[in-house]
């Protein structure tokens, strides 16, 4: 089943060149952006990440440079058209108030960079791990945790990379929501006072 | 019965030990002498530079990314630079950007020479340690002469460079390296022919080219084991395409090839510099750049001295950013050290570490 | 057994060890989450241009051993339990230079989540030395004249044994 996708500039292409990306990931694509001359976005639901990951690493496309996330608050009109959004308020109506957090995964292969960009609902931001495949993601994928409160199913490793030892639960500050007085319980009294 | 009896002990380094200049904890589980496991734990530096560029404006930012790291800080200002320069769409004069190139390889000679020092120093070898860090000061005093200031040199602005390069300075640019590169033939006859200096570099770390890619190595700790990645080259930016460097590459694998590729690569850097110096393209240093930043996102890589600097830029359309993401090189190498440590002596781990060149302060940002 | 000594005894001591502190102080350096820009320049302060040592200076690792504390960078939540630890791990008297504009203020890095505030919110400093990074000459600078300050009598003399919190 293809989802037609509304905001991008072209859709999955049939007759891509064998063994480029956009062509490997033709099945899991649900809308393909080029933002720049050496750059292919193509968006994706968080449940075929990994199935899309095997196949350019199985192809030996390119290796990947850094997983990081956007949180997306305040911006519906950047996603309001997206089928991926769409799809995951069906999933669950209690998303539909707040805004997704956006996941990408950069993959570069000489100037070429493929981006898998998922949606995921702020409530329950949920991925799997990509350590499987690529042992190295752990690194990025502690990051997720800590800064963006991403559960990674089967990380092996999913405690603090950065953040402190007495850093509050549920306080992720890659989050546009963060605030510094969240974390004022850490904070220390100055010793003159 | 003896094995049996045998029980593991945790040996922590850090957050505070002789052998870290910076603050990170490595925690060894060792079996007698040899490592059995190792643990990184960092953030000791982590001062939250990502989410704080989110209330700073465009040009505040690019002051601020400077300092993530004190050594590479040219690295952090040029991959900023060029990303919001190309959101803008401006485009910045031949000029300036061989300017920012000839400063990016200064910046390269300034760090593998302090890194040589340091990693010699970890081997116990301390006259090589004091001799690197005083032809150091060479290239420390170009680096000053030509920008004002040592460290954080703060040499872009966004839509060009703040300095110049005229014939007087270009001479005296080129006599100083004339100074570097002979000392630095001494260096790599050192690394590879000092019998004691290789007992501890020899065969220590070795990694594979597959290993190397699988454990995500990036930059001339990668190209010690033959993987043939360097932005400068697979993606020329600023004047790279017409100043063009070649990949230095290695097939060892272990600590003794990345002293090597590092040496090499220096000279890679003396010939580019001059190279530019001879034919230094003429125009303005700077473009107008708007307060305000496109919409859009874009994404800048680089080759910093210690391997690729990826920036991820997104633009709201507003004079502050939305989120800008920094992965720098160091985060990538320290798989080498939980990679590679078991089946080491505990007594190489400070090599190991010193090895891939690491940077805390890049990391934890 | 107990040495006693007399009155005279006491201050002929308390001189020698004064004398003893400023011509060879051994010092620490603790980075509590600085860009490694002054680290660099502490480490070149030791390195054959610049030559610290010259004043005795030594730059050292344990702060069992040591006189004077060298802070770079602000102080992140992290570091700060470590940096008093360390401190309060060095034997009295002690005294603390702050090198850095991070060290002093926060520098650039005021208002970070990660950052808690400047050296001398956490622990006692008794030199400052501004810059971004200072250039080794400052850091040498900075540190002789904080020897010269140990010279003064007892009572314009700061402990620096204050108490931390
Ligand atoms: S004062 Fe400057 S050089 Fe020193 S730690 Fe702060 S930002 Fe870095």
């Amino acid at each position: 089943m293809t989802i037609q996708a509304t905001n991008v500039t072209s859709a999955a292409q049939p007759d891509a060149p064998k063994g480029s990306p956009m062509q490997l990931l033709a099945q899991w694509t649900k809308g393909i952006k080029t933002p720049e001359i050496n750059r292919l976005d193509i968006l994706i639901d968080a449940a075929d990440m990994l199935a899309c990951v095997k196949v350019l690493t199985d192809a030996h496309w390119g290796y990947l440079i850094a997983i990081t996330a956007l949180d997306t608050l305040g911006k519906p009109a950047t996603y309001a058209q997206d089928v991926r959004w769409k799809a995951l308020l069906d999933a669950g109506a209690t998303q539909a108030a707040s805004s997704p957090i956006e996941v990408l995964y950069f993959f570069a292969n000489g100037p070429q960079i493929v981006t898998l960009r998922m949606l995921l609902a702020r409530e329950a931001a949920t991925i799997s791990s990509l350590c499987g495949i690529i042992p190295s993601a752990n690194w990025y994928e502690r990051e997720l945790i800590e800064m963006f409160g991403i559960t990674v199913v089967n990380t092996p490793d999913p405690t603090h990379l950065f953040l402190p030892d007495n850093w509050p639960d549920n306080v992720y500050p890659l989050r546009k929501d963060f605030k510094i007085e969240q974390i004022s319980s850490t904070k220390i009294e100055d010793i003159h006072e | 019965m003896e094995n049996e009896k045998r029980e593991k002990f945790i040996v922590p380094i850090g957050p505070q030990h002789p052998a870290l200049k910076e603050p990170g904890h490595f925690e060894f589980t060792v079996d007698g002498e040899t490592v059995t496991g190792a643990t990184v734990r960092l953030g000791y530096v982590h001062r939250g530079i990502e989410k704080a560029t989110e209330d700073r404006n465009w040009t505040q930012n690019l002051y601020l990314l400077e300092r993530i790291c004190g050594i590479c800080s040219h690295s952090h200002a040029m991959a900023y630079s060029l990303g919001v320069e190309k959101l803008a769409g401006v485009t910045v004069p031949p000029r300036a950007q061989a300017i920012r190139q000839v400063v990016a390889e200064m910046e390269r000679i300034h760090s593998h020479l302090l890194w040589l020092g340091v990693a010699a120093h970890e081997a116990g070898f301390d006259t090589l340690f004091m001799f690197s860090w005083r032809d150091r000061e060479t290239i420390m005093d170009i680096l000053e002469g030509l920008t004002g200031n040592r460290v954080n040199y703060s040499v872009n602005v966004l839509g060009g460079v703040k300095v110049d390069i005229d014939a007087e300075r270009a001479d005296s640019i080129r006599k100083g390296l004339d100074l570097l590169e002979e000392r630095t033939r001494h260096y790599l006859k050192v690394v590879t022919t000092d019998e004691t200096f290789l007992r501890r570099t020899r065969g220590v770390g070795f990694t594979t080219t597959e290993q190397a890619e699988a454990l995500g190595l990036v930059g001339p700790t990668a190209r010690a084991a033959n993987v043939a990645r360097d932005v400068r080259v697979d993606v020329p930016y600023v004047a790279y395409a017409e100043f063009p460097v070649t990949m230095t590459l290695d097939t060892g694998g272990d600590l003794e090839a990345r002293f090597v590729v590092r040496i090499k690569e220096l000279f890679e850097s003396y010939r580019v510099i001059r190279l530019i110096l001879d034919k230094l393209p003429a125009g303005d240093l700077t473009m107008r750049m708007p307060r305000r930043i496109k919409e859009g996102e874009t994404v800048s890589r680089i080759e910093a001295p210690r391997g690729e600097l990826f920036y991820f830029i997104k633009s709201g359309g507003g004079e502050k950013p939305e989120r800008i993401k920094v992965r720098t090189p160091s985060i990538n190498n320290f798989a080498l050290v939980t990679g590679t440590a078991v089946g080491h002596q505990l007594a190489d781990m400070p090599m190991i570490l010193a090895g891939m060149d690491p940077c805390f302060s890049c990391n934890d940002r | 057994m107990t040495i006693t000594l007399g009155e005279k005894w006491n201050e002929a001591l308390e001189q020698v060890k004064l004398w003893a502190r400023i011509n060879s102080p051994w010092a620490i350096h603790f980075n509590s989450g600085s860009c490694n820009g002054c680290d660099i320049e502490i480490l070149a302060t030791v390195t054959p241009r610049y030559d610290l040592e010259r004043f005795g200076v030594k730059l050292q690792g344990s702060p069992r051993h040591a006189d004077i504390l060298i802070c770079t960078g602000p102080v992140t939540l992290q570091a700060r339990d470590r940096l008093k630890r360390v401190y309060e791990q060095m034997p009295d008297p002690k005294f603390v230079v702050a090198v850095g504009s991070c060290a002093i203020s926060g520098g650039a890095f005021q208002g970070c989540y990660g950052v808690v505030g400047h050296i001398d919110q956490v622990i006692p400093v008794d030199a400052y030395i501004p810059g971004c990074p200072p250039r080794p000459e400052a850091i040498i600078d900075g540190v002789v004249k904080l020897l010269g300050s140990l010279k003064k009598g007892p009572e314009e003399q700061r402990s620096g044994g204050e108490e931390v919190k």
